[in-house]
């Protein structure tokens, strides 16, 4: 499998009569873009906003985050399942407008949505205070059930992204990366050489319904059994995020287009390891779930040969079990793992970072306590609703001053703590 | 909770919850598997099967308190 990314620098992004690219601006013309979604009946009210880096804005609630990207060259078309059919995705050559993101904003769909702020100390917390993005604004129809209102909000997104990267397939390109690795475990062998550590990636994906899911090529992820993606396939947009998780560590679709972990082992693919390809697996709700997943992952993994695997959580709580019972399983078979995920620790970080232990999870990356406090400065413009902070997890009512600046616990804010590393902070042992 | 009651308040509990592993791993000592995280006590859904279902967990409970143990037991019977 070999995709080329080529990607064109966005600075900018303003309103303009055609959506394009020029000369690093990204220009939206805000009633086409608006037209992709007037057949939509489970929204009454749709609009658009932009915010740039460095300006004093407040994005709140915030569902998902879509990096634009479209298909230049190769079967099938990014996002496959909600845009296109349903090819294999990872070869040929993808458009990626870097620095530019979708953001989708509306009255909470669940309470763990969360805030993205365009300067002030809330930016060392996510990717999107540094991007050029382009908010879609929504109002659900009135009776409209949760889970229907997530579905629409969710494709429309996802539309929206690929709508835009689609109107800059002429973009002058900035910079552009290859990742190449042979299709087969053999092919794969032969590009290392015998000496080469074989690594797999263990991405758990949330996967309990009820406004927790993910989708991978448009098929519900707590319908499948654990399954082999190439890392490319990822970088199409293979995955899609459908979860309202605690803002934190729920993994956006922008996350897992730019995960840090498989663009890392991409990287050295052949120079100091082996990577053997990404299990995704799931989070279920049932114990015999997790079990039959955790199990059915350790196979895949033997089946590769696999000698080391890196493993992700996705949420906290009952998936700690999730990465005890991989971590356990894989090392029993021989094996070795590093855990990445964050802690639960309360205010003071006193408390057990994780719902579940065992000492055979020995290796653990923690992306930070999700509890950590932290004072956000008022903002000159909000873009969504600030009074929506009293329902996001880690906020309450007393979370706003009377100026605006908001006191709450950094759970509240996108990606502070996504446990696939993409984000500045971390933990220190002491 | 359930570690408190037992320990300051000297009432023997049975914990029932989804995850055992997490249950194992606070301190429960008779524990009891439950259905699913979203509910564990019951098959919403189906009113014949929920209730089946509840008064199965109901009788384990009642085993379980009423069973001696001297260890960390997990009733699947």
């Amino acid at each position: 499998m070999k995709l080329e990314l080529r990607q064109a620098f966005v600075r900018d992004v303003q309103w303009g009569e055609k959506t394009q690219m020029k000369e690093g601006v990204l220009f939206i013309d805000k009633a086409d873009a608006l037209s992709l979604l007037a057949e939509e009946k489970r929204f009454t009210h749709l609009d658009m906003d932009l915010a740039r880096p460095g300006e004093s804005v407040r994005i709140i609630p915030v569902k998902d985050v879509i990096e634009p990207r479209c298909k230049l060259e190769g079967k099938g078309e990014c996002f496959p399942g909600f845009i296109g059919g349903s090819e294999t995705v990872g070869n040929g050559a993808t458009l990626v407008l870097k620095g530019a993101a979708v953001v989708t904003v509306g009255p909470i769909v669940s309470i763990q949505e969360g805030l993205v702020d365009m300067s002030g100390p809330g930016t060392e917390y996510n990717p999107y205070g540094a991007t050029c993005n382009v908010c879609l604004l929504v109002q659900p129809a009135a009776g409209i059930e949760k889970k229907e209102y997530e579905t629409a909000l969710r494709e429309a997104g996802i539309r929206l992204a690929w709508y835009i990267a689609d109107k800059c397939r002429d973009a002058a390109i900035d910079r552009s990366d290859v990742y190449e690795m042979a299709d087969s475990v053999e092919g794969k062998a032969a590009e290392c050489g015998s000496n080469l550590p074989r690594f797999v990636y263990v991405c758990q994906a949330i996967s309990q319904g009820l406004l927790h899911d993910t989708f991978l090529y448009g098929v519900d992820v707590k319908q499948i059994l654990p399954t082999l993606v190439q890392p490319q396939e990822i970088m199409d947009g293979a995955m899609i995020s459908a979860n309202c998780v605690s803002a934190c560590d729920k993994q956006n679709t922008f996350h897992h287009q730019n995960n840090p972990v498989v663009m890392e082992l991409c990287a050295r693919h052949g120079k100091d390891l082996n990577f053997l390809g990404v299990i995704v697996t799931t989070e279920m709700m049932t114990l015999v779930g997790k079990i039959r997943s955790s199990e059915y992952t350790v196979k895949l993994a033997q089946m590769l040969g696999a000698q080391v695997a890196i493993i992700t959580e996705e949420g906290c709580g009952n998936p700690d079990t999730d990465i005890c019972m991989n971590a356990k399983n894989l090392e029993l078979a021989g094996i070795k793992t590093v855990v990445i995920g964050n802690e639960v620790a309360g205010q003071n970080g006193a408390s057990q970072g994780l719902a579940d232990v065992t000492p055979e999870m020995n290796a653990y990356v923690s992306c930070g306590n999700i509890n950590e406090l932290v004072e956000l400065p008022p903002m000159k413009k909000i873009i969504g609703d600030i009074r929506a902070i009293a329902n996001v997890s880690g906020g309450d009512e007393k979370s706003i001053g009377s100026d605006g600046t908001i006191v709450c616990e950094i759970q509240s804010i996108i990606g502070s703590t996504n446990e696939l590393g993409c984000s500045k902070i971390g933990c220190e042992w002491i | 909770m359930v570690r408190e009651i037992e320990k300051t308040a000297g009432i023997p509990v049975v914990h029932i919850a989804t995850i055992v592993p997490i249950m194992l791993t606070v301190g429960s000592n008779r524990i009891i598997p439950g259905i699913a995280i979203p509910h564990p006590l019951g098959k919403p859904g189906n009113d014949e099967e929920d209730h089946a279902a509840r008064r199965k967990l109901c009788e384990r409970a009642l085993k379980a308190i009423t069973t001696k143990i001297d260890k960390q037991t997990v009733f699947k019977e």
